[in-house]
């Protein structure tokens, strides 16, 4: 059998040089360095005026800012040099969420989190700007770099041996923080494996349900009124399921499983559209976060502080009370940057504001206009996500796509819905906002990715075999 | 009022403004991308790609939008012709039902091949999945908006 003429020219073919310009991305861009630069003026007005000292109007932390922007337009530029036909809504939006993220960093007090250099000793703000040049470099090298999905979707079962290995060697060797193992630290660097499990969950179970997706959508197995997929062909993905979920609830990591867990069903869904499979999810969910309410004594302090934070405003409901004043202070168009979070004894009042309470934080600053902003901003990288699975040329760049903007979506929800004492509280950061390098990273590879998969000009799937 | 509250009123408005006018520019472009879209008219079921073909007929990059029901073959009555030495002349069915493709094979002389393994009788066929008959092989892919 003679083999694909293509194939074997491919190595000869020089890569030749044809920029292709990115209007819509660049306009977007130009608004969000403006955008930025104005909520820096307005933050170092507040502080200035504060401190009793006259409004000078210029940015905070204008090398800060240069560094962000810059980097944005580098990403942008190389884009545009490479010719590629990627997304162009997404990076600005993630941008914009970036740069206010910065802003608050910037504005937080410095000492929240420190590490030292060499002798100089690095404050929360400049931390975050490091951890985004690298985020931002992340997805410049995804988006450009990532010609073909073969890497990813053949080797599903190798990334998922990875992914769970991470979580064990986790449990195995982390470093307590807060009484849960969530990190895992290797010289000064120290990371959350969770973050990363997401995204090769996501990926796992996009390899393995493209693949399988015709035998799922056949209903062989019956129990009771219910018709369900051939069990053996739910089985792997059960297994690591429940593989990654059980690791994550002996971590106390209930954020994270419950995200794993609502991104798996809607996979589910979006891969053989099926309601009933996500009926006998979300039944599953409630036995079991029953029989965790009964088990587990963390779990049973989350939901009894959702229900009344007041009943111990001053001890175990101290947080989400703090959280609420804060959105309470907030009002409809905010404090301004740098106007709220009065210290109580000169503290801030939300303790871990900056990885688990940013919401609240943006909610009192920025008030009811500025979150409802920024949750529109996540909708908007929901929208491209769900945009680009649907014009993919095949069924994994499909479900991978609205897996990886579901997994942001998802995240951005629970959160910001534990902030605002909809649903329990569960630690997890706020995309692209929190503080915290791991997360920073991990949605940077989901973003470069979306791109990557976005990109018309891209590889033609490879053949399974 | 005081000057230096008012400046600071104005930049938190227009912070908020601006963000604002963000959100706006960017709904718009997802309003025309979503008009353009629903104007191209809806997605085709797939398209067979052709990624090897020895005879050169079709030739290799060809594509064929697939109707609900697609015949292949060397017979001129077939949806696909395929002038291939080792193709039989109605060599297989691709079918869309409910949502996924299924190919059936026709008792070829040589078989109808998915992902190089042998079809026995019906097979279901993925997107991204290769399909062999006689020599040529196919791609499917997912129909684009026309």
């Amino acid at each position: 059998m003679s083999e694909d003429p293509r194939i074997l020219r491919r190595p000869f073919v020089a890569p030749r040089f044809s920029p292709r310009t990115r209007r819509r991305e660049t306009v977007l861009l130009i608004l969000v360095a403006i955008i930025l630069t104005v909520g820096s003026v307005s933050l170092s007005a507040t502080e200035r005026v504060a401190a009793g000292q006259p409004i000078l109007l210029g940015p905070t932390d204008p090398r800060a800012l240069a560094v962000y922007l810059g980097l944005l337009a580098a990403v942008h530029v190389a884009q545009i040099a490479a010719g590629r036909r990627t997304d162009q809504i997404l990076l600005p939006a993630v941008g914009l969420l970036g740069g206010i993220g910065l802003l608050l960093m910037e504005r937080l007090p410095q000492g929240l989190v420190s590490q030292d250099f060499g002798g100089t000793t690095l404050g929360l703000g400049q931390l975050q700007l490091a951890w985004l040049c690298i985020a931002l470099t992340v997805i410049g090298v995804l988006a450009v770099a990532v010609r073909s999905d073969a890497w990813l979707r053949l080797y599903k079962y190798t990334w998922a041996a990875a992914g769970i290995g991470l979580l064990v060697l986790t449990v195995l060797f982390g470093v307590d923080v807060n009484g849960e193992r969530l990190s895992l630290r290797i010289g000064p660097l120290s990371g959350q494996p969770s973050e990363l499990l997401k995204v090769i969950l996501v990926v796992f179970l996009a390899g393995y349900l493209s693949e399988n997706r015709a035998l799922l959508v056949q209903e062989d197995t019956r129990i009771g009124p219910l018709r369900l997929p051939p069990l053996p062909y739910l089985a792997p993905m059960l297994a690591m399921l429940a593989m990654a979920l059980g690791v994550v609830v002996i971590q106390r990591d209930l954020g994270a499983a419950l995200l794993f867990f609502a991104v798996f069903l809607l996979l589910l869904y979006v891969a053989t559209g099926r309601l009933s499979a996500v009926a006998i999810g979300l039944v599953l969910f409630i036995v079991g976060a029953a029989v965790l309410y009964r088990l587990v004594p963390t779990v049973q302090e989350r939901v009894d502080i959702w229900l009344n934070p007041f009943a111990d405003p001053t001890g175990a409901g101290y947080q989400i009370v703090q959280a609420l004043h804060a959105f309470a202070r907030g009002g409809i168009v905010g404090t301004g940057l740098g106007a709220g979070l009065p210290r109580i004894g000169g503290q801030l009042p939300i303790p871990a504001v900056e990885t688990d309470f940013p919401f609240a934080a943006l909610g009192e600053e920025l008030g009811l206009a500025g979150i409802l902003a920024i949750l529109g901003l996540y909708f908007v990288v929901i929208e491209r996500g769900l945009r680009i699975a649907a014009a993919a040329p095949d069924e994994f760049r499909a479900i991978l796509a609205a897996g990886l903007s579901l997994v942001i979506g998802v995240q951005a929800f629970i959160i910001a819905a534990g902030n605002l004492k909809l649903i329990p509280l569960t630690g997890i950061t706020l995309p692209f906002i929190s503080y915290g390098g791991s997360s920073l990273l991990a949605n940077a590879i989901v973003v470069g990715l979306l791109l990557a998969v976005s990109d018309r000009g891209a590889e033609a799937p490879p053949a399974t075999s | 009022m005081d000057p230096t509250l008012a400046t600071l009123w104005i930049l938190r408005l227009l912070f908020l403004a601006l963000i604002y006018a963000f959100l706006f520019g960017v709904v718009r472009v997802l309003i025309r991308d979503l008009r353009s879209a629903s104007r191209e008219g809806t997605a085709g079921l797939g398209r067979l790609v052709v990624v090897a073909s020895p005879g050169d007929d079709p030739g290799v990059g060809a594509v064929f939008e697939l109707d609900a029901l697609t015949t292949i073959g060397r017979d001129v009555n077939n949806t696909v012709v395929v002038e291939d030495p080792f193709a039989s002349a109605e060599h297989c069915v691709l079918s869309y039902r409910g949502r996924a493709w299924y190919v059936e094979d026709r008792l070829s002389t040589n078989g109808t091949f998915v992902n190089a393994t042998l079809v026995d009788g019906t097979a279901a066929l993925g997107f991204g999945d290769e399909l062999q008959v006689g020599e040529v092989r196919f791609r499917l892919e997912r129909g684009r908006r026309r």
